[in-house]
């Protein structure tokens, strides 16, 4: 399913755009970056509680197909401006966890 | 200058999670047994024990204040004082951003601020034990406008090392130094973090039993053992040199 079409059907909110053609593989919920780094897979979409700027390196070098901040925490104006120069789609939802990777599983499972 | 044998992560009964032992008087009998010359103790978001400490050590061993600062990511954070005030001001500072979840004893252990007397001054009802609203970038500028000397603790691990929970060292200048996990070869760190080749790496104990104080510790070639020379030998200033001890082995 294309980025833009999950964004639509979840009510995703969209802080950095990036390239919302792309497919979104599969979803990837973690908090530590170091486990993002070892197990997420390119086209995962991201779901986090995490605002550091590392988010957008890591994103950028796993290959994520975006970034979804949960429960309503946005990240700083910084870290925004990081994405938007490496091209890393940002995403917001004001639901938590639990209730956006639910949502996008039913949408992906097959 | 000399070599200064330093374990600067040492829990008191301050922290919830530390045993009821660690009271000052005792910290200071078993870092003089396992031959420190430089001790901190660090206790979550909180540095009042190391007061008493210092006040029993009478320079032997030296003091830092301390503590150990969990951020908004939950990055543990090693703050280091020679000016008790100032590490006050920081944990008045960081109380105001913690949580309001009550310590319950059953569950978390207590949190003692004990004197020299091995008197009870006063208990604190909040955790201690939790992440301050702070991100990681604003303790460690906190840390610095009061003096202090700031570097991630145990970087390696899960949970709240620096490098497990944000995957990379950060962008900046910040950290020059940083704290491996007791248990890690430094060998094994540097072939997993290869950027952390040129850090100034230290091994402590993060002893919470008696037992733990001096298990890991870092051998520092400096002119006296103070934060001063301290921030000199992670700065490699001056033919200072900052040496892990070998890693704990029973764990």
């Amino acid at each position: 399913m294309k980025l833009a079409e999950v964004i639509e059907r979840l009510g995703l909110e969209v802080l950095v755009p990036g390239d919302l053609g792309r497919r979104v593989r599969w979803g990837f919920c973690s908090d530590l970056l170091s486990d993002v780094l070892a197990h997420a897979q390119e086209g995962d979409l991201w779901i986090t509680h995490q605002r550091h700027l590392n988010v957008v390196a890591v994103a950028k070098l796993k290959g994520v197909a975006g970034v979804v901040c949960v429960r309503g925490l946005h990240p700083s104006q910084e870290v925004l401006a990081k994405a938007r120069k490496e091209g890393v789609t940002v995403l917001a939802s004001a639901e938590d966890a639990f209730e956006v990777a639910g949502k996008l599983y039913g949408l992906l499972s097959p | 200058m000399n070599w200064f044998r330093a374990d600067l992560h040492i829990h008191s009964v301050l922290s919830a999670c530390a045993s009821l032992e660690m009271s000052p008087r005792r910290i200071v009998t078993e870092a003089r047994r396992a031959g420190l010359d430089l001790i901190a103790v660090c206790d979550h978001n909180a540095g009042e024990n190391g007061r008493y400490v210092r006040r029993i050590a009478r320079g032997s061993p030296a003091v830092l204040l301390g503590m150990e600062i969990q951020t908004q990511e939950e990055v543990e954070v090693l703050a280091y004082f020679e000016d008790e005030e100032a590490c006050f001001a920081l944990q008045e500072e960081l109380y105001r951003h913690l949580p309001k979840i009550p310590c319950r004893p059953d569950l978390f252990g207590d949190q003692v601020v004990v004197d020299e007397e091995d008197e009870i001054v006063r208990t604190v009802d909040r955790l201690l034990l939790s992440p301050v609203s702070l991100p990681l970038e604003e303790v460690v500028r906190r840390v610095e406008a009061l003096g202090g000397l700031a570097i991630p603790a145990h970087v390696d691990r899960v949970p709240g090392g620096l490098l497990a929970v944000l995957g990379l060292l950060p962008e900046g200048d910040w950290p020059q130094g940083v704290e491996i996990a007791p248990w890690t070869p430094v060998s094994e760190a540097l072939a997993r973090w290869p950027n952390l080749s040129g850090k100034a790496i230290f091994r402590s104990s993060d002893a919470h039993v008696p037992e733990e104080i001096g298990r890991g510790w870092t051998d520092l070639y400096i002119a006296a053992p103070e934060l001063s020379e301290l921030r000199a030998a992670i700065e490699g200033k001056g033919g200072r040199l900052v040496r892990p001890g070998p890693e704990v082995k029973e764990v």
